[in-house]
């Protein structure tokens, strides 16, 4: 077990010395509203390319939102979301863009149920990236084995656990080689045996220097990978801080009071 | 995945799977678990059994062992038997026009081709190896009835409507060029067509202008084959039968399921306009019988027609029968559209497809899948329904059926021909809904489906 840590340690280091400057996200004064509602307010963050970061926070405060808002899932009424140079606003174009570059994986996996493993993944490449058949199977199986479920291919998704449902959702938003990942609690619907592979998947893939943003409660996970820790309340970035200093010393008692709780059980 | 092993304890050992106990296996097994389980479950098997046996043991005196086979009229019939058998000889005459109405006996063998080309135009669908079975399904609903109304109709065909014929003729060969060629070769048409003229390492554009011009030859042989062949023009006032039945239903079918799709993906259009027209379509034709829209179609559709302009009786009644299982079928489609997650939705949006793109290849299957049964059930209620074609004065299956009781010759005779088309109407459907439980079974991709 410490041995793997201390791996993880070194690739994260390797990893955050060659980190860029570039800034791939920029979200200045983001609000938003549902109806009456003030779910996001006045949101300001920065996120540079390689970097991995756990958002967190009580349910309802906004967290699925934020990310939602990034590859526009969401609408935001006021404020700048600047991805890799593009703005995000009412022009289709940017958005087909944006969402081309940004992976998406959901709590509920959402995968096509009528669709093959295979062809989960290959259906974005071919006809949005309008790859051929045979290199985006290609693609895909390649994938797939990186996240260790080749000889699924074949088979349907509900045919698979759900760990294994999660990790075809992990290839198939890969498959478009995006820029960013995001993750809205990709763990929270698995069984804890299968919590660890999915994570496994996902520390691999920050290995590689993937820029993720992962809505996660899985502390242990924002700690191993982590570049920097945001923690939300009521549609506001509370603290953000790298994991050492967040679960080491919080500043603001709101975020003390969070982690009391979530890491009591 | 067995490092636990490396943390010690004591060793889990599976048992082995034992065989099933021998009684709940084969056909005794599952009588007595399904049968006789029970006294009350054997009484109550006992007490059906010999229902079932009545019934049928009626049935089949009435229908086979009392019945007469040779008679010249119903008199006959009746000094016979009486009323203890049927009377077979009179529906035996009538089967012509029973099945064809009053299409000229010398002709008939067109409907038949008809039918038959259809019939040939769907076998690659069921060929394990074929390929292109989207396209060759698409084809025989929007190419194959150019075909068939020739056969059918015949006379004189203009100039586009022999274009549509020879188009229709050119997919005929194309479907059956593909599905040799994949079955066998497992190559495309296009590749192919593309390889035979050595031109298969050409630019894309190139190919792609070479597939352009095959189609054009193929088209304009055709043209020229068609106009060549002239059958003898049968006014839709002969048509009539079974054969009437299945022309009304077949196109209200093939209509219905597109036209239906459209109308259910406009209810929920976020365009005001097109929202509201189709809302106010759906509910009109859901709201009134196909008895009264088939009533207005014929008799007021020609007062708001410009004095001269005769609409075909039969086209009217087509167009009734479309409009009607359109608005029904829309709403089967809503049914389907709302069991889909939002998930889909989002996860579609998130890899950048489209909304066409979305609608067809991630919505539409599941949406249609999970609604098979319920379109199977329109389909087969369509099929029904367009008994009521006979009010208005169409000569379909059962307003043929009910003629041959008003011969002379077999007055009164209508329990028999009614028992045919009962026959009939009984195999039809029942074919349409297994084939649907097949299909079902087919597309079943859930945790307990296929492979
Ligand atoms: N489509 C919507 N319409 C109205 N309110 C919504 C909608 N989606 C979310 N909300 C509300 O916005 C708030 C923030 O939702 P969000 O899903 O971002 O929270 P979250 O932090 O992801 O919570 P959880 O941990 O439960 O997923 C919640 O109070 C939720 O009820
Ligand atoms: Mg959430």
């Amino acid at each position: 077990m410490s041995e793997i840590t201390e791996l993880e340690e070194a690739a994260r280091e390797a990893v955050a010395s060659t980190r860029s400057t570039t800034r791939i996200i920029e979200i200045s004064k983001l609000n938003k509203w549902f109806g009456q509602f003030h779910v996001l307010k006045d949101i300001d963050l920065t996120v540079y390319q390689g970097e991995r970061i756990v958002v967190c926070g009580p349910s309802g405060s906004g967290k699925s939102t934020l990310i939602r808002c990034i590859n526009h899932l969401e609408e935001h009424q006021e404020g700048d979301v600047i991805v890799d140079g593009t703005p995000l606003n009412n022009n289709v174009k940017n958005i087909d863009a944006i969402r081309s570059e940004v992976g998406m994986v959901f709590q509920q996996f959402n995968l096509f149920p009528h669709l093959t493993v295979l062809e989960n993944c290959t259906l974005a490449p071919i006809y949005v990236k309008k790859m051929p058949k045979a290199e985006a199977e290609a693609l895909a199986m390649s994938l797939l084995e990186r996240v260790r479920i080749p000889e699924q291919a074949k088979k349907y998704p509900l045919q698979l656990s759900g760990g294994q449902q999660q990790r075809v959702a992990i290839a198939r938003a890969l498959c478009m080689k995006p820029k960013i990942m995001l993750f809205d609690e990709p763990t929270s619907a698995l069984d804890p045996e299968m919590i660890k592979e999915v994570l496994d998947a996902m520390v691999e893939l920050a290995k590689e220097g993937m820029t993720m943003l992962v809505v996660t409660h899985e502390m242990g996970f924002a700690r191993r990978v982590a570049d920097r820790v945001i923690f939300m309340d009521q549609g506001e970035i509370v603290e953000q801080a790298p994991p050492e200093v967040f679960f080491g010393a919080p500043k603001f008692d709101r975020t003390k009071l969070f982690l009391s709780q979530i890491l009591a059980h | 995945m067995s490092d636990y092993r490396a943390l010690g304890g004591v060793p889990f050992m599976p048992k082995p799977a034992r065989p099933a106990p021998a009684n709940t296996t084969g056909v005794v097994g599952w009588m007595r678990q399904n049968l006789f389980s029970s006294p009350s479950n054997a009484l109550l098997t006992l007490v059906g059994a010999y229902i079932a046996y009545v019934t049928i043991m009626a049935i089949l005196n009435w229908a086979v062992f009392n019945a007469v086979f040779e008679a010249e009229s119903r008199r006959e019939c009746l000094d016979l038997v009486g009323r203890a058998g049927a009377c077979w000889p009179g529906v035996v005459a009538w089967s012509r026009q029973i099945m064809y109405g009053l299409y000229p006996a010398d002709q008939i063998w067109r409907i038949n081709m008809g039918f038959l080309t259809l019939i040939l135009w769907v076998v690659p669908l069921w060929l394990p190896r074929v390929q292109s079975k989207v396209a060759i399904g698409l084809t025989a609903v929007l190419v194959y009835p150019f075909l068939a109304s020739y056969w059918f109709l015949g006379g004189q065909a203009g100039f586009v409507w022999s274009v549509l014929i020879a188009a229709s003729i050119a997919c005929f060969v194309w479907v059956w060029a593909t599905a040799l060629l994949e079955s066998f070769t497992g190559a495309t048409f296009g590749r192919f067509v593309l390889t035979l003229l050595g031109v298969q390492h050409r630019s894309e554009q190139d190919q792609r202008r070479v597939l352009r011009a095959v189609a054009a030859a193929m088209l304009l042989v055709a043209y020229v084959a068609v106009s060549f062949w002239t059958l003898p023009f049968v006014p839709t006032t002969r048509w009539g039968g079974f054969f009437l039945t299945l022309v009304i239903s077949g196109i209200g079918i093939a209509f219905s399921l597109p036209s239906g799709i459209l109308l259910a993906l406009g209810r929920r259009c976020d365009m005001p306009v097109i929202r509201i027209a189709c809302v106010l379509f759906i509910e009109l034709f859901r709201s009134v019988p196909l008895i009264t829209i088939l009533f207005m179609f014929n008799t007021m559709l020609p007062l708001f027609l410009p004095v001269g302009v005769e609409v075909n009786q039969l086209l009217r009644a087509i167009v009734a029968v479309c409009l009607f299982a359109a608005a029904y079928m829309a709403e089967v489609i809503r049914g389907g559209l709302q069991a889909i997650p939002r998930g889909q939705y989002e996860a579609a949006s998130a890899m950048g497809l489209g909304f066409w793109q979305t609608t067809v290849l991630i919505i539409m299957p599941q949406a249609l899948k999970i609604m098979i049964p319920t379109i199977v059930g329109n389909f087969i209620g369509l099929f029904k329904d367009t008994t009521l074609v006979s009010i208005i004065g169409l000569f379909d299956v059962l307003n043929m059926a009910r003629a041959v009781g008003e011969d002379t010759r077999w007055l009164g005779l209508f329990i028999e021909p009614f028992f045919a088309v009962t026959v009939l109407y009984f195999i039809c459907c029942f074919a349409m809904s297994q084939y649907s439980i097949n299909l079902e079974r087919k597309l079943d991709t859930g945790p307990g489906g296929r492979r």
